[in-house]
């Protein structure tokens, strides 16, 4: 593929799938450094624009390189030295280190990468959505350092462009993956929003907490906890306090008392028997005015009665129906993925006739600048025999050569238009 | 003129209705964003259709029964773009919209040939009486909606099955229930008290003794009956759909009952 006129787009950079997180963690480069790196990469030698995104499972270096008319091997290598170089220099990072996980993208390629990557596609959960906002801030700092213009300025704005299209086209991002926020899904599902919410914690775990902090990130403004360990219950308490969140610590004696205040229940003690059974549930459901109750079980074996999911308002999901959604949801960005893998291939497809017909433009001008040149070289040349020539027959000379010309370069600019016109009309 | 408009407003519903549907079950916003535009020009329209047919019969009120059913339909078509802006919920839309449109599909093809012949001084009150109980018939029919939509919701949540991004929360459409039947109650109380006192000026008191206005009557205190219900017992879910159907089976029987009717009756011109 050869260069555009403007630059060669060269992208190098490793992620979560070529380097481990030992590797990765010696190239990130903190926020507040990114400016600094990002107009060192400028001043490399051949470097006229460039951007440097830096994530937690990625670091990737786009740059606009001059052309070269022809692009032999030696300086495809000679490009990407200069680019280790840059990492070498910035990062004390030796070449070798480095080499075995790095790729490299040109061109078509790289657009198509910027693409998928700000679409995230290329991410390590498919459909993230903090990917576009990170591709983002690092275009801002690179504008405000001086580092992107033209050529990256419009491509960028296209690959956001895209990214925000696949994300209106296709539900790539809209089901949750993880059990916190699929169990916060629900909850939505139930509830709406959840501000001003009650959460019961019912026993003590990593991931019931997790899904607790989720529901407060979301609205749930009050914490209710109870254990049979009255002190790890007033911890766990301890631990939710903020400005915000209303927390409680109850004793374990009071739970069936104090259950109805909750609208969310999250249970994960270590018990052999059910703690809720059916009963509990219709009671709790006559105590709230039949307003609706979300039952999350995480705990195995179970606390709460499946079969209090029949009591009318009582919503009971537990681990394995959650990891269901989960993985129900996963598949359905796969498809998605899939649907917007097309839509990837058809911008790079139409962004880069874009730029081939800008391209064609100086390559026309050039054979018809050439082409006359040469004609009239030729007229000059045989002047001494043209001389006896009249004005008009001189005139007819000149229109005839002209006429030649254009004849003969028709086929080959004709070809150099087709070969840049665009396969589907926009 | 009139009728033109209303076949464009037909015709956009039309739209609205098929557009609608992608939008609610797939969670396609390019589709929500032709069937809003289609609805909102629709209701212009209608509107206007409406507006021409009143401004033509100037001494004579309109409100034979195909043209009873447009107003219906443009009040259900508000009531549809109220829910939209309130709630960012297009999912209503799947049985609304068509309504409307089959509402105004035989009024702006085959318009009818009664109306009602009151005197010169009662008509805006008459306009008053049928305005406010179909905005009540519409509230209600919401309200029975937003209950049905509340029923698929929950058993998809009981079932575990995939979640339907598009379907409102069921606390959303329990809201959705209880403020249209809120909203249809004084809708309702009002109506009712201006056909009262506008049939005790013209027909006198037997006019009370007909079974169309005892059954309008009773239609309202089932109406007050299942707002206190659901108000105080928090009703929801199935029992809520059964409460909302009863009314609107009475509601049906009250418009019915205008064919037995023998003073509350639509009479040839």
């Amino acid at each position: 593929m050869s260069p555009t006129p403007q630059g060669r787009l060269v992208l190098l950079g490793i992620n979560h799938n070529t380097a481990p997180i030992e590797v990765r963690e010696r190239l990130a480069i903190p926020a507040s450094r990114l400016a600094d790196a990002t107009r060192t990469l400028l001043h490399q030698p051949g470097v006229r624009e460039g951007l440097i995104l830096s994530t937690c499972n990625r670091v990737e270096l786009l740059t606009l390189q001059d052309e070269a008319e022809i692009i032999t091997e030696t300086e495809q290598s000679q490009t990407q030295t200069t680019l280790l170089r840059f990492l070498y220099e910035y990062f004390a990072v030796p070449a070798t280190d480095l080499q075995p996980h790095l790729y490299e993208f040109r061109e078509r390629e790289a657009i198509r990468h910027l693409f998928r990557v700000a679409s995230s596609l290329d991410s390590m959960v498919v459909g993230e959505p903090q990917i576009l906002g990170q591709v983002k801030e690092a275009y801002t700092i690179a504008r405000e350092a001086g580092a992107v213009s033209t050529h990256l300025e419009a491509l960028l704005q296209r690959t956001f462009t895209v990214a925000k299209k696949i994300r209106s086209e296709t539900q790539i991002g809209s089901s949750s993956v993880s059990i916190a926020s699929v169990a916060v899904d629900l909850a939505r599902k139930i509830f709406g929003s959840l501000y001003g919410k009650t959460v019961l914690l019912v026993g003590a775990g990593k991931m019931s907490e997790l899904a607790a902090r989720h529901l407060i990130e979301h609205g749930a403004s009050a914490i209710l906890v109870t254990n049979r360990t009255q002190s790890r219950a007033e911890k766990i308490a301890a631990d939710f306090a903020s400005p915000t969140v209303h927390t409680e610590a109850l004793s374990f004696d009071d739970l069936y008392a104090e259950a109805p205040r909750a609208d969310i229940v999250i249970t994960s003690t270590g018990a052999p028997q059910k703690i809720f059974g059916r009963s509990h549930g219709q009671h709790f459901l006559h105590s709230r005015r039949n307003r609706p109750m979300f039952f999350i079980d995480i705990a195995v074996p179970r606390d709460v009665d499946p079969r209090m999911n029949e009591v009318e308002g009582c919503f009971v999901y537990d681990i394995d129906d959650l990891q269901q959604v989960a993985a129900a949801n996963l598949a359905d960005r796969s498809r998605e993925a899939q649907a917007a893998e097309s839509i990837v291939s058809r911008e790079v497809d139409k962004y880069h006739e874009r730029l081939q017909s800008r391209d064609a433009v100086p390559a026309i001008k050039a054979l018809q600048q050439q082409a006359e040149e040469l004609r009239k070289a030729e007229l000059r040349r045989s002047q001494s025999k043209l001389a006896a020539l009249t004005p008009e027959q001189r005139e007819a000379v000149e229109a005839l050569t002209r006429s030649l010309t254009a004849k003969l370069l028709h086929p080959q600019l004709t070809a150099l238009r087709e070969s840049t016109r665009p396969k589907d009309s926009e | 003129m009139s009728l033109l408009w209303l076949k464009v407003a037909v015709v956009l519903y039309g739209v609205a209705a098929l557009t609608v549907l992608p939008a609610a079950l797939y969670d396609r916003p390019r589709w929500r964003h032709i069937a809003i535009p289609a609805t909102v020009a629709a209701v212009f329209f209608h509107f206007v259709s409406l507006a021409e047919m009143l401004n033509a019969a100037h001494h004579r009120l309109p409100v034979d029964t195909h043209e009873t059913q447009t107003l219906l339909g443009l009040l259900l078509a508000l009531a549809f773009l109220f829910v939209y802006w309130r709630y960012k919920t297009v999912s209503l839309g799947i049985f609304l919209l068509p309504i409307c449109f089959l509402l105004g599909l035989v009024p702006a093809f085959h318009p009818g040939q009664e109306s009602t012949a009151f005197p010169m001084i009662h008509i805006w009150w008459i306009f008053l009486h049928v305005a406010l109980l179909l905005a009540a018939y519409a509230a209600l029919l919401l309200s029975l909606l937003a209950s049905l939509l509340y029923l698929i919701q929950e058993r998809r949540l009981k079932q575990k099955s995939p979640m339907l991004p598009s379907l409102p929360s069921l606390e959303t459409t329990d809201q959705i229930a209880l403020k249209a039947l809120l909203f249809g109650l004084p809708c309702m109380t009002a109506g009712l008290l201006i056909g009262s006192l506008i049939a005790q000026a013209t027909v006198g008191p037997s006019y009370f003794r007909d079974p169309k206005i005892l059954l309008a009557f009773a239609m309202w205190l089932v109406y007050v009956l299942m707002i206190y219900i659901r108000r105080n017992a928090g009703l929801r879910g199935r029992r809520a759909v059964y409460l909302s159907s009863f009314v609107f089976l009475v509601v049906l029987a009250v418009w019915a009952a205008n064919q037995f009717s023998s003073v509350h009756r639509f009479t040839a011109p």
